[in-house]
């Protein structure tokens, strides 16, 4: 629980970098990456050992990087298909390690079978602590290069002329995005640890326009569904770790689209109805202001009849008119103010300069 | 060869063909990890499916799959329209959605429900020859169904030929759309029918190729021929043809590959892509590495089969201890044979490949570098008429390049007699110096996206 | 006799993949000008500046700062980038990116303090966006945005600044108040280098001017050579603009 809690946080952290470099995908290809290596540890040393499995994990999800990398810069291949080539082609080579050590006589290949699916429940303390440590020093790391993090995840030609070694930096994301992944493994397992590392960024993101509130809040997001996911997996017996926790961290996703206040799209449609509704106000206020304008005194008296043929017009527009002082409702008459019949006027001028520029 | 062996390498052919033609599609489209969520998310629909049919193959269930595949690019597409998410992070958060409701339906109802994670993860090809399409049976008589052979060539069979058919059909309007979105709706082809078309298929064709070699490698297929045939060419037919033919050849090698070493047959298939692409990616490297092997392995290979014809058991041992064994037996002429196998394969995996990857790069590299280095020098010494300019030594100093480098520029110059360097290390350019420098600005200036070697072989009798 | 340019460039040439995009530039850049860079598209423009600044290496060629090299003399030079190459609905604030021009001067790991983030808010004022302050910059418009670039430049306090495209998609009052910082600058004795598009704008906004397509056409003060014989060298059809004296 605790694991897995830690985890999650650390996977928010990394993951808001990975989804503000464009880099979202990453997490799903180095995860299939590692399975050669996880196969290859135990094919050499024939040890079922977490932390080899973790070693062979690393190397390879960081040749599946640096493969992913050298395939873009030199051919002409895109990001998409070469992202697509190392997640399939290793974790292919994988599978037949995987089957080729099951016929071993000595595979008891249980432990290998856990990274497909994750299963928090195989977390032993010693890996609560390395999963602490790890997530220790990436805080470290992150906490004395934030504002190289920054600049670089911003605007990386501007980060190079003010004399920063873009490189360096670039290598020390990346490094620690690969770190968390093989860690998550046994948890999450392969295929949904891309999920884990995106889904708390993209719900943190909708909530708030600053990057260190995103980082903290990927973080909260990322731990709670840690907790709450192994917490439903452990109840329920035979659930396994990583789809529940996926499914939890959907959810955050799927809440935070709808109802975050500045972005969500409840709250968008809700603006939009009423920016709608403001303009047939306008609407109706204008045409108004044509009717009186022919007047000498300006709050003459009309039928509200006259204004039923008009589109824009509407029982709550014109309520809303009166409340705002511009109309004023007498029976079945209605007249201009003066601060209404002002206001009309500016907005016709308004509407002449725009339609002149 | 035994005819389940045989209903397997045509299963597998069929499913690498049907996946190579919307690969192709898929990787010229810059959308190749729509396949990867198109192949989790099916999950759902195949386990919703069973729960209604209880039936792995009925038509239901593959309608059902390719369903939600469509359903998982919809879904995609209306988060990436929202705005608050970039595509690439839609993707990832979509699938591993859809694939965990997936995961734990199954879960749930294990119990009661015949289908296996593992075997849906990585496919299972071994069963397929025994599960024959039977029509015309009669209730109660034993035998007396008309056996059609293996229901999964049937199902693959038509959906390839579906394929085939709408790609002969429509590839005008696929090849416009895919190239020029714009003008193929200046043409009055809907860029948008094609799109979900294409995804159409594609969803179709990872439903009928899941059961064979499960989703991941499902990508592989699809992916990995498009894109070493795309390194090839980039002629839409020939790229098809290519990759079609890839993936054949991954297919029945992987088999074989699979038999040898009791492996999964679809980890084997994804492996020969993987050497596949890496012989066109980085040739003289994996050609040598991919001898050698299968020098070693041949020789191997050998000693084992005589081993045990000689009664040897390697009951109980380990991998290592078994390589130990049968390389103790190995004698010198061994050695020469693989080297022997190694040194005539690599030579020919050379030969035919394109020549591209890191020593043909760093090769190219050099030689286009000097060339390059050249016509800077060459035009720095047009530009500049004033003597000072022109010493070899400001060269040095102002080009900022070492001596060495300078030196043999100069000299290459003076060999294809382009340049003369007078008594006092002044160099000027010759008529043939000063017409080619001329040509080479305005080919540049005017032709901006194509390479100038044709025009270069003109000039050069020599190169750097 | 190189001191009195703000920047020397000697036989830069510059190639993507061994293509050249740039030929042998030699270019002299005099202290205090407001020069703007003119070509068709693909020219090599962006990749002058870019080369420069050393964000892409050159295959051949130097280029001095006030005659030593670049290296040792980056703070005494300000960039702003095209307004296009950045995601602008990362999560930060005006204020925020404007801070980032301080960065260069802290170095590595050190924290910008009360002392930058005053730097900041003058630069903001001085382009008109200290009411924008605290609003997230996918929500400033075009020309807004680009003032926030300017401001960032401008916080560097540099000597030497460079521009790519600043008057791409902003409005009519961004253009007028960003010529008007740059002239300010030049008063002040920067040099300013600015990416330009719009030849029409070219005499009354610049006083140097570079013609550029693959090599360099011609330099010099705006009065002297920007005429329709350079033009049509640089554009290669038969261009005439008049040329207001």
């Amino acid at each position: 629980m605790l694991g897995t809690a830690i985890l999650g946080a650390i996977c928010g952290m990394l993951g808001s970098f990975a989804v503000l470099r464009k880099q979202s995908l990453l997490g799903d290809a180095i995860s299939h990456a590692a399975l050669p290596g996880i196969a290859i540890a135990f094919l050499i040393t024939g040890v079922k050992d977490s932390n080899l499995f973790l070693l062979g994990a690393l190397i390879s999800g960081l040749v599946g990087t640096f493969w992913i990398r050298s395939i873009t810069k030199k051919t002409h291949l895109k990001s998409d298909t070469a992202l697509g080539l190392t997640l399939s082609l290793f974790f292919g080579f994988g599978m037949l390690l995987l089957t080729f050590i099951q016929k071993q006589p000595n595979a008891s290949q249980a432990g290998l079978d856990t990274y497909l699916f994750g299963q928090a429940a195989t977390l032993l303390e010693k890996d609560v602590w390395l999963i602490a440590i790890v997530a220790g020093i990436a805080l470290l790391i992150l906490l004395i290069f934030w504002k190289e993090f920054k600049i670089l995840l911003f605007d990386e030609d501007y980060t190079k002329t003010l004399g920063f070694n873009t490189r360096f930096i670039d290598i020390l994301i990346t490094t620690f995005i690969v770190i968390t992944i093989v860690l998550g493994l046994q948890t999450v397992g392969v295929i949904l640890m891309s999920a884990i590392l995106l889904a708390p960024a993209a719900a943190a993101r909708q909530w708030t326009n600053s990057l260190e509130k995103m980082v903290i809040l990927a973080a909260i997001f990322g731990s709670f569904s840690g907790v709450v996911g192994t917490g439903i997996s452990s109840v329920s017996g035979n659930l396994s770790t990583g789809p529940v926790i996926v499914l939890v961290a959907a959810g955050i996703v799927l809440l935070s689209f709808i109802f975050s206040p500045k972005r969500g799209l409840l709250f968008r449609e809700i603006r939009f109805r009423k920016n709608r509704n403001d303009i047939k106000m306008q609407k109706t206020l204008a045409f108004m202001y044509g009717i009186a304008k022919t007047h000498e005194n300006i709050s003459h008296p009309h039928a509200i009849k006259i204004l039923n043929g008009f589109q824009g017009f509407s029982k709550r527009s014109l309520q809303k008119l009166v409340d705002l002082n511009y109309v004023e409702i007498d029976g079945q008459q209605w007249s201009m103010t003066q601060k209404g019949f002002m206001t009309a006027a500016n907005l016709y001028n308004q509407q002449v300069e725009n339609s002149h520029e | 060869m035994n005819s389940a062996q045989i209903s397997i390498q045509i299963i597998v052919t069929l499913v690498a063909i049907a996946c190579a033609i919307p690969g192709t599609f898929l990787v010229l489209r810059k959308m190749s990890l729509i396949s990867d969520a198109i192949s989790h998310s099916i999950l759902l629909g195949i386990v919703i499916g069973f729960f209604i049919v209880e039936d792995t193959s009925s038509p239901l269930l593959i309608f059902l799959a390719a369903l939600t595949g469509i359903v998982t690019v919809i879904l995609v597409e209306f988060i990436q329209k929202t705005g608050l998410v970039k595509e690439d992070t839609a993707i990832g958060l979509v699938f591993p959605a859809l694939f965990s409701i997936g995961v734990i339906l199954i879960s749930k109802n294990a119990n009661d429900v015949h289908l296996d994670i593992d075997s849906v993860m990585v496919g299972d090809l071994s069963l397929a020859p025994f599960d024959p399409l039977l029509i015309n049976c009669q209730e109660g008589i034993a035998d007396s169904c008309i056996n059609l052979g293996p229901k999964a060539i049937w199902v693959i069979g038509i959906i390839l030929l579906v394929t085939l058919t709408l790609l002969i059909a429509f590839f005008k309007e696929l090849k416009v759309s895919t190239f020029d979105a714009g003008l193929a709706a200046a043409l009055g082809f809907s860029p948008v029918i094609m799109h979900y078309g294409l995804m159409t298929v594609s969803s179709v064709t990872i439903v009928g190729a899941f059961d064979a070699v499960g989703p991941i490698l499902v990508v592989a297929l699809m992916i990995a021929p498009a894109a070493t045939a795309y390194l090839f060419t980039k002629d839409l037919k020939r790229m098809l043809l290519l990759s079609c033919f890839f993936g054949v050849v991954a297919s029945i090698a992987g088999f074989w590959l699979a038999h040898i070493l009791d492996a999964s047959i679809s980890g084997s298939m994804t492996t020969v892509l993987a050497i596949l692409f890496l012989l066109v990616y980085e040739p003289i490297i994996t050609s040598i590495i991919v001898s050698s092997i299968v020098g070693i392995g041949m020789v191997l290979y050998q000693y084992y089969d005589a081993a045990i014809l000689g009664g040897v058991s390697f009951e109980g041992y380990q991998l290592g201890e078994k390589l130990t064994y049968i390389f103790s037996k190995f004698v010198f002429l061994d050695y020469v044979y693989i080297l022997g196998i190694a040194v005539v394969m690599a030579a020919f995996l050379i030969y035919i490949l394109p020549k591209r990857g890191l020593i043909y790069g760093y090769y190219k590299v050099r030689q286009q570098k000097t060339e390059i280095m050249l016509l800077v020098f060459l035009l720095h010494i047009r530009n500049h008429a004033e003597e000072s300019e022109r010493h070899v030594k400001h060269l040095n100093e102002h080009i900022n390049w070492q001596r060495l480098r300078s030196q043999s520029i100069v000299d290459l110059a003076k060999k294809n007699n382009m340049v003369t360097v007078s008594a006092d290390n002044i160099i000027s350019l010759t008529e043939k110096g000063a017409d080619f420098t001329e040509k080479a600005i305005d080919y540049i200036i005017t032709n901006k996206d194509t390479e100038i070697e044709e025009m270069k072989d003109d000039f050069f009798l020599f190169r750097g | 006799m190189e001191e009195k340019y703000a920047i020397t460039v000697d036989d830069l040439t510059v190639a993507y993949n061994y293509k050249p995009v740039l030929w042998d530039i030699d270019l002299a850049i005099p202290e205090g000008v407001l020069m703007c860079i003119v070509g068709p598209n693909g020219a090599g423009k962006s990749t002058l500046i870019k080369a420069i600044l050393g964000i892409i290496k050159p295959i051949a060629g130097t280029v001095s700062v006030f005659g030593k090299s670049y290296a040792k003399q980056r703070s005494l030079v300000a960039y702003v980038p095209q307004k296009g190459s950045v995601d602008w609905d990362f999560p930060t604030t005006a204020l925020d990116v404007v801070m980032m021009g301080t960065y260069g001067s802290l170095g590595w790991i050190k924290r910008p303090g009360q002392k930058e983030k005053k730097a900041a808010l003058e630069a903001l004022e001085k382009v008109g966006m200290l009411p924008f302050k605290n609003r997230q910059i996918s929500q400033l418009s075009g020309g807004q945005q680009q003032r926030i670039f300017l401001a960032r430049a401008l916080v560097q306090n540099a000597t030497i600044y460079f521009m790519d495209e600043p008057f791409q998609g902003v409005d009519a009052t961004t253009e007028k108040a960003i010529i008007n910082i740059l002239k300010e600058l030049r008063k002040a004795g920067k040099t300013v280098v600015v990416v330009h598009h719009d030849l029409q704008t070219v005499p009354e906004y610049f006083d140097w001017v570079t013609f550029l397509n693959v090599k360099k056409i011609a330099t010099g003060p705006v009065k002297d050579i920007f005429n329709d014989d350079n033009l049509t060298k640089t554009y290669g059809i038969n261009y005439k603009v008049s040329v207001q004296e």
